[in-house]
């Protein structure tokens, strides 16, 4: 796993690249911990060159949603599609996120 | 490449050699995309559960797993000896829970039955046997 962190207009922007797994999961979590430190953070997770990910990620996704709803931060996912998103589907997640179609609308959504 | 089998102990860092040793055998059986990252999501979640919940003791335990194809399907032989561990017996999550209400862990096992076509677990001479089948094509 690879992740690219960038911003654009206040909002933490995150390429996943690679495979989320029980390997990898604690490094995206390090990571979305320290982005999102501060309340009312803005964070979108682009997922489009993500090749899979694994019940270790959606922890670390789940615990980071969590935090976002109590501290009234904006947290949004997007390229949520093929494999990944049959995960998500398989899993129950995909009401449970902000998914956005695009990185555009991910952008506007987590604003 | 008909089957490979590698054994590691019970460790979190060995389950990189067994990504590794997944993704040379879907390369020399030319495996799917979508097949491989079933192999790779379904090994995670049941060596991550035997390491972590498999063991009473302290002690380095070898878990051996062979991967093969059969009869159009790929197959996942996974076994330990850790304590008698059926996963097809663990409830379902609740898929429908809200973010608030939802369980934080719980979905991995679920992520193996329903990834897999077939999932068959045996406890034998003291160890665990666990065979995950997948169809090659669909």
């Amino acid at each position: 796993m690879d992740l690219r962190e960038g911003s654009v207009g206040g909002i933490a922007v995150l390429d996943v690249v690679g495979r989320v797994d029980s390997t990898t999961a604690p490094v995206l979590q390090e990571k979305l911990q320290s982005v999102m430190t501060a309340p009312q953070t803005k964070v979108l997770i682009d997922f489009t060159r993500l090749e899979y990910i694994s019940s270790a990620g959606f922890r670390v996704l789940l615990l980071a949603a969590k935090r976002a709803q109590e501290t009234g931060s904006h947290f949004v996912l997007c390229g949520v599609a093929g494999k990944v998103r049959q995960l998500f589907d398989l899993g129950g997640f995909l009401d449970l996120f902000t998914i956005a179609g695009s990185r555009e609308d991910g952008i506007a959504a987590a604003q | 490449m008909s089957a490979v089998v590698i054994s590691i102990t019970n460790a979190a860092n060995e389950l990189t050699r067994v990504s590794a040793l997944a993704d040379q055998f879907a390369a020399a059986n030319q495996l799917s995309s979508d097949v491989t990252a079933d192999l790779h999501v379904a090994l995670d979640e049941v060596l991550t559960n035997i390491i972590k919940y498999g063991y009473t003791d302290d002690r380095a335990h070898e878990i051996s797993i062979q991967l093969r194809v059969e009869d159009g399907m790929l197959v996942a032989e996974i076994q330990d000896d850790g304590r008698p561990f059926d996963p097809l017996i663990l409830p379902e999550p609740d898929v429908k829970a809200s973010l608030k209400k939802r369980r934080v862990g719980g979905v991995g096992i679920h992520f193996v039955r329903k990834l897999m076509h077939e999932v068959n677990y045996r406890r034998m001479a003291d160890r665990n046997r666990l065979v995950l089948k997948r169809h090659l094509k669909a």
